[in-house]
């Protein structure tokens, strides 16, 4: 069971949304999907599960299309949040689940497990609209997972939320991994990205700008970022050829340069001003990279 | 067809348990009863109040020599009760109609077959002159019938009503008589002004819950299990069914108001005016005229990205059942006009105006085979383009525009590949 994407693309008009993309995720990934806001990645979540058709290109689960016979395979945790907010918790998952063919008793069965999981048993008969965002966004996470879906997809799963309900999220988003089900997740938070993604595409005005295993990703990234302290000021190596950027703090600067030659020749630079008391070249974060590769985008 | 069902019976359910739905229900069924009963209502009170008949100070002061005045005193079936005044003028009726006493006066002069009548009185009922006319008449014809010494046979000869029937020319033709045209006419009048209603009502209904469903973001959840084409027609079933179990409640009302009333001319309704054939046909096109506006009023909803924009939204839904409202009650003095019929094959206007035809004139079984096809075909075309619309409408959001809406929902729900 693998979701393939193949050259996939779409245009509304002049606008051309997603722009050849292909990826695969094997069953029991978790593949990550960043760009900034506009870059495509929610019209790709929509054509995974046949809500809008692709301009050319074809996106298969299993070896066959995500047609509406077979969305009960996918959970789908939107990124823009959305209930009913006058049905009650209930109320509200026996309909939705039940359009993804669950019997009720099933749908109670499971409702309550997970209610008592993120520890609001007590909001199975309380409508929506009583419930606090990051609680909703729970509920919303149960919408997306009761059913046991083979392939979950998360837009965003972790905006809007406190740092234990995110860690409490993280920990369900990992226990279901661990039950085989594969996973796409968008998130702004590259924080996240890189403690829960092996692979992953970044995704710049619809094009696949980087994509590939994380670790590779990033040891093959040529733009280190080199963290120094010293007594004293470092501005003149702006002048540095190679040099990116050079952001001062209180007792030295990060440093970010196209690649390791560069890190050597600034090292003999330092050196020649006076002592370090650190100087450490270190792989760029996701963070990095991103504003690297999307920032324009996102500056927009 | 699963979610088909789930969709339904949600929505159904949703409507039939919804407060809003019992009590509109409830208060439209008991207004329905109230109004029914005005009359027995009315009564209750009224009679409390004035319970003799008015009376009536009568000076005769025809050639006759009092004899009027005493055949109408003596007349004991009337609403009014006369009281002669053998010596009395005009004047002292008057004054007597002025007191306490009595409410109105009376004066007659002249010869009997030239007789003329006085009536003075005051108050808003416009009937009591027209009834008093009558009285004087019948006491007229009375007097001089008696007088020319006419015997019961000759009596009858003059007063006996002609046989009058009205015939077809061809054995299949029907003539319109007083009767039948009443009755087609209220039926129409009923259904064109029913449909109008349920355009308003459940059009608003329909597109409400869809942007609901879109402003809150749930819609997207939804259409990612369920074909937005089988949700759209969950949908309009679902609030169909409501609607449905809604008039059945309003016609019972109707039903046990006029049979609690007691009243001949209600029950008259139910055995003479209501033609039963023509109910079969409202039936159906209520269901297809709801189809054709429901389709449309889904789509509309789904073009809007918020609950208050909905109203603005059905503006063009709303004056399209507004101007066949209005052609139908033209149509209701002149449904053989040939503006009529050639708006009939209009699918708006099918339901209201063929309807108009069938009940106020003779349509060849043909041509309403026709007529009901092309309604039919217009339903399922309107309702595809409305799904199609819909499918990307639901996934939009931003200013409504109806031309710029429509054309991107389109694009977003385009079939490729």
């Amino acid at each position: 069971m693998t979701l393939e994407i193949n050259h996939l693309k779409k245009r509304f008009d002049e606008h051309q949304a997603v722009d050849d993309i292909s990826l695969s995720v094997n069953k029991g990934d978790m593949f990550g999907m960043l760009g900034a806001n506009g870059a495509g990645k929610t019209t790709t979540f929509r054509m995974i599960f046949g809500l809008i058709d692709p301009t050319a290109g074809s996106v298969t689960w299993d070896k066959d299309r995500l047609s509406y016979k077979r969305t009960h395979l996918v959970g789908y945790l939107p990124e823009e949040r959305g209930l009913f907010p006058k049905l009650t918790v209930k109320e509200q998952l026996i309909y939705l689940m039940r359009l993804n063919n669950m019997k009720k008793p099933d749908i109670l069965r499971e409702m309550r497990h997970w209610l008592d999981r993120f520890q609001v048993p007590e909001y199975e008969n309380k409508k929506i609209e009583e419930l606090s965002k990051g609680n909703q966004q729970k509920i919303q996470f149960m919408a997306a997972v009761i059913h046991k879906p083979e392939l979950l997809i998360l837009d965003e799963p972790f905006s809007g939320l406190d740092p234990v309900n995110s860690d409490m999220l993280k920990e369900a988003v990992l226990d279901i991994q661990k039950q085989g089900t594969t996973i796409v997740f968008s998130s702004h938070q590259m924080r996240n990205v890189e403690e829960l993604c092996e692979d992953l595409i970044m995704l710049k005005r619809g094009k696949a700008v980087l994509q590939g295993n994380l670790k590779t990703i990033k040891r093959s990234y040529g733009m280190k970022s080199i963290s120094i302290r010293a007594d004293y000021d470092l501005d003149f190596l702006h002048s540095v050829p190679g040099v990116l950027s050079l952001d001062k703090r209180k007792d030295g600067a990060i440093v970010k340069v196209e690649s390791e030659d560069i890190a050597e020749s600034i090292f003999h630079h330092i050196a020649k001003k006076g002592f370090v008391r650190k100087f450490e070249v270190e792989e760029p974060s996701l963070h990095d990279i991103f504003i690297d590769k999307a920032g324009e985008d996102a500056h927009e | 067809m699963n979610n088909f069902w789930t969709t339904f019976t949600h929505t159904a359910s949703r409507r039939l348990k919804s407060k809003a739905f019992i009590f509109a229900t409830g208060i439209m069924a008991l207004l329905i009863i109230g109004i029914l009963n005005l009359n027995n209502i009315l009564g209750n009170f009224e009679s409390e109040e004035t319970e003799d008949t008015p009376n009536i100070a009568v000076v005769d002061e025809t050639e006759n020599g009092g004899q009027f005045g005493a055949m109408l005193e003596s007349m004991e079936d009337g609403s009014y009760n006369y009281v002669h005044f053998p010596d009395g003028s005009v004047d002292d009726a008057i004054e007597e109609a002025s007191g306490e006493d009595y409410e109105y006066a009376l004066a007659l002069f002249g010869h009997p077959s030239d007789l003329q009548a006085e009536f003075y009185g005051e108050g808003s009922d416009f009937r009591v002159g027209q009834e008093v006319n009558q009285d004087v008449q019948r006491a007229k014809e009375t007097l001089v019938t008696s007088e020319l010494d006419l015997n019961e046979e000759e009596l009858a000869m003059i007063f006996n009503p002609v046989t009058f029937s009205e015939l077809p020319l061809s054995e299949q033709g029907e003539v319109q008589t007083q009767e039948s045209h009443m009755q087609a006419y209220w039926m129409v009048y009923g259904l064109v002004f029913a449909i109008y209603l349920i355009v308003i009502t459940f059009g608003s209904m329909i597109a409400t819950e869809v942007a609901t469903e879109k402003s809150s973001r749930v819609m997207e959840l939804i259409v990612s299990s369920v074909n937005p084409v089988t949700q759209m027609l969950g949908k309009l079933m679902g609030i169909g069914l409501a609607g449905m179990v809604n008039l059945t409640i309003l016609a019972g009302a109707v039903w046990l108001g006029s049979y609690m009333s007691g009243e001949e001319f209600l029950q008259m309704i139910f055995t003479e005016v209501i033609d039963y054939s023509l109910i079969i046909y409202a039936l159906v096109f209520i269901i297809l005229g709801y189809f054709v506006y429901g389709g449309i009023a889904a789509m509309l909803g789904a073009l809007v990205s918020r609950a208050e924009e909905v109203n603005q939204a059905i503006q063009p839904l709303i004056f399209l059942a507004m101007i066949a409202f209005f052609i139908s009650m033209y149509g209701l003095n002149a449904p053989d006009t040939m503006f009529i019929q050639a708006l009939s094959y209009i699918p708006f206007f099918t339901p209201q105006l063929l309807f108009l035809r069938i009940g106020m004139g003779t349509v060849p079984i043909s041509e309403v085979t026709l007529i009901i096809a092309i309604l039919v075909i217009s339903a399922i075309l309107i309702n595809v383009l409305a799904a199609r619309i819909y499918k990307g409408g639901v996934l939009m959001y931003g200013k409504f525009s109806f031309k710029n809406g429509i054309k991107q929902a389109l694009k977003i729900s385009k079939k490729e590949n």
